[in-house]
């Protein structure tokens, strides 16, 4: 397979022969050695078939309603990630928060965890939420992008 | 060297002119229009689904920030296509890029969306087989090679537009073609031991 055209033929005029990239005299040329050449006959019809496999591969392209599910801008991750990274030291407080009661042994401790982590776990709600809302204003984010 | 400014559909040059002076639905069209071929030729570069919407992505930010700058008069698709080059050659440096799917992974979940080929369900059926071989071969072909091979023959570029997006002489697109399409048939030939002939029927 790796043998080369005995006759020593510039075997890249057969891909551009096949490209259409030729002259009309190197095209002549090409055509007479494939006449006389078996070996670069059979490498013509190789490279043929490959090509024309290739050319008609058709590859499925995500529909708009994919694209859309998709965070679209570096902007939009951040966003997202955003949301996590303040998740966390809200988590960290409230728990922090019960510790401190529990250790104080205070009187209506759970009653004021109960509340606190109420109110915590309500701010980050509303804040996802809003979050979310920024990330799907997604009218115009062309021109922003422009910008 | 441009393209002259006949080459340039002039329904393609009216939608980037009302695109770049901010009108929301020839930004729209145009976004899906550059989106869905970025993402094809990126897919053709890093082989798998995921690297190639995170690369259509990074892609239409760029290419709309540079919007502004860009002369309608001239082809977008070179442009946009050099973006995408840009970009999946920097992700292959990093060697962020996922395994390639094979054709069959990519094609499964809407193998219906598929162009209906070849004559009868045989000649259908061994079109299919050696465009799964080529593809596989295209993804494991050095990168300089597969740009080349996937802009002529799965995007139809002529080798001059070809050199302009790569920036390489005219020569070098044909001779690392050659080079490239000799290593895609060397791959067909192993995994093929009926060889090449046995997809007479397909192309007849
Ligand atoms: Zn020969």
């Amino acid at each position: 397979m790796r043998d080369r055209c005995p006759m020593g033929f510039d075997e890249r005029l057969i891909t551009a022969f096949l490209d259409g990239e030729l002259t009309q005299a190197d095209e002549q040329k090409v055509r007479l050695h494939l006449e006389r050449c078996p070996h670069c006959r059979a490498l013509y019809e190789d490279l043929r078939r490959i090509r024309n496999a290739a050319m008609t591969t058709g590859l499925p392209v995500p529909s708009d309603e994919e694209w859309d599910e998709r965070p679209r801008t570096g902007a939009s991750l951040t966003f997202r990630l955003l949301g996590w990274w303040l998740a966390i030291p809200w988590v960290i407080f409230v728990l922090g928060y019960a510790l401190w009661e529990a250790w104080r042994g205070s009187q209506g401790a759970i009653v004021r965890i109960m509340t606190f982590g109420g109110i915590a776990a309500g701010a980050l709600l509303l804040l996802s939420a809003l979050l979310d809302r920024l990330r799907d204003l997604k009218t115009d984010r062309y021109r922003r992008i422009m910008k | 060297m441009s393209l002259p400014a006949a080459d340039v559909p002039s329904d393609e040059m009216r939608l980037i002119v009302r695109a770049k002076s901010g009108d929301a639905a020839a930004l729209e069209e145009l976004g899906a229009f550059c989106r869905k071929l970025a993402y094809v030729l990126a897919l053709q570069l890093t082989g798998n689904r995921e690297d190639a919407a995170d690369l259509a992505q990074d892609t239409m930010l760029r290419f709309f920030r540079s919007l502004r700058r860009f002369d309608p008069r001239r082809p977008v698709r070179p442009w946009l296509y050099r973006i995408v080059r840009n970009l999946a050659r920097d992700r292959l440096r990093r060697a962020r890029v996922r395994r390639a799917s094979s054709l069959e992974e990519l094609t499964e979940a809407r193998g219906n969306d598929l162009p209906a080929a070849g004559p009868g369900p045989e000649a259908t059926a061994s079109r299919w087989q050696l465009q799964s071989v080529v593809w596989r071969a295209v993804q494991e072909l050095p990168v300089h090679y597969r740009e080349v091979l996937v802009l002529r023959d799965y995007h139809g570029l002529a080798y001059a537009e070809i050199a302009r997006i790569l920036r390489l002489p005219r020569g070098t697109v044909m001779s690392r073609l050659h080079r490239g399409r000799l290593m895609v048939r060397q791959a067909v030939h192993a995994s093929m031991q009926t060889g090449l002939a046995g997809e007479e029927a397909a192309d007849a």
